[in-house]
């Protein structure tokens, strides 16, 4: 089977974060014998006030393969990890869904854009889960982040939302590389043009002109590039590769 | 930072600067980060951030004074 898991509100501002848990849950899935499992995405949700994230309000998700009967394991082994290790004080939530191909999942999908511009309440997201017949637990506080989880896997469902999480980490700034040399990486998978959509050829130089991201689009891990005025192709800084997640890297 | 410790969302030289001069700074994941500078207020562990700013909230943890 192919599942979707995503965690949210696991960490306060002096905890480790909600991304490296993910990583660690994967990690423990593959000491489990299952996987492979993709890389984390993290995708950010709706700011506000009255939403109580601790400073930045994301989640974080991946995607794996396991057998046909580990579906309840994988949930074991989240659950008891999340219970392990979220910090005091969170609220930590998680969602595993069980993928069906022949399933509609447009529901949940707009329930994971929503949650990107509006507040969302739990009974909302246990509503949801229920119509999608997936596994959505609270693990402490007041379980508020089943709301972020669910999102989670709907916007990673969806596709084009998300930044690598350590993507790009490696990659020094102001230095040219080869498409080719940038699609070793395990976070790309394709560098397209931002405006065009269009791939870039191997044999064509890139200029990484500060810290950048890797995105899901299209279900592809993909580097975002402009072409300047001068026919160089040049790296999108971090900021505005968040912004342009707003609007699911479409303009 | 101003008297309410915010700065508005891209403020990013003045970011540096207050970071750079102040002791509580604590960096965040790297995935966090979103100002180009490491020290910088926007890619520290104790700002949250609100529709067009960053708040400071360090005052929540004087139990680490740094």
């Amino acid at each position: 089977m192919k599942f979707y898991l995503c965690i949210d509100d696991t960490d306060n501002l002096d905890s480790i974060g909600t991304g490296t848990i993910a990583e660690q849950i994967r990690e423990k899935l593959v000491a489990r014998g299952y996987g492979p499992c993709s890389l984390v995405t993290r995708h950010q949700l709706y700011i506000h006030e009255d939403i109580p994230y601790t400073s930045h309000n994301s989640s974080m998700c991946f995607c794996g393969e396991a057998p046909d009967s580990a579906f309840a394991d994988v949930i074991e082994i989240a659950s008891g990890h999340l219970d392990a290790v979220a910090a005091e004080g969170s609220d930590p939530g998680l969602c595993v869904l069980e993928f069906d191909a022949e399933r509609d999942y447009q529901e949940l999908i707009a329930f994971g854009k929503n949650a990107k511009k509006k507040i969302l309440t739990k009974a909302d997201a246990i509503s949801c889960a229920q119509n999608n017949r997936l596994h959505l637990s609270e693990h402490g506080g007041t379980g508020q982040g089943i709301i972020g989880a669910l999102a989670g896997v709907g916007l990673r469902i969806f596709g084009s939302d998300g930044e690598v999480k350590a993507g790009m980490k490696n990659i020094e700034i102001n230095q040219h590389y080869r498409v080719s040399e940038l699609k070793e990486l395990p976070e790309l998978t394709r560098v397209l043009e931002f405006r065009t959509k269009e791939p870039l050829d191997d044999a064509v130089e890139v200029e990484v002109c500060g810290r950048t991201k890797t995105v899901l689009y299209r279900h592809e891990y993909v580097l975002f590039v402009v072409r300047s005025a001068a026919g160089i192709y040049q790296t999108i800084n971090k900021s505005e590769i968040r912004r342009m997640g707003e609007y699911f890297y479409e303009q | 930072m101003n008297s309410k410790k915010t700065l508005p969302a891209d403020a990013w030289e003045r970011g540096q600067a207050i970071a750079l001069a102040c002791a509580a700074f604590e960096q965040d994941v790297e995935e966090e980060w979103v100002a180009q500078e490491p020290v910088s207020c926007y890619n520290c562990r104790y700002r949250r951030f609100t529709a067009a700013a960053i708040l400071c909230m360090k005052s929540r943890f004087p139990e680490n004074p740094k």
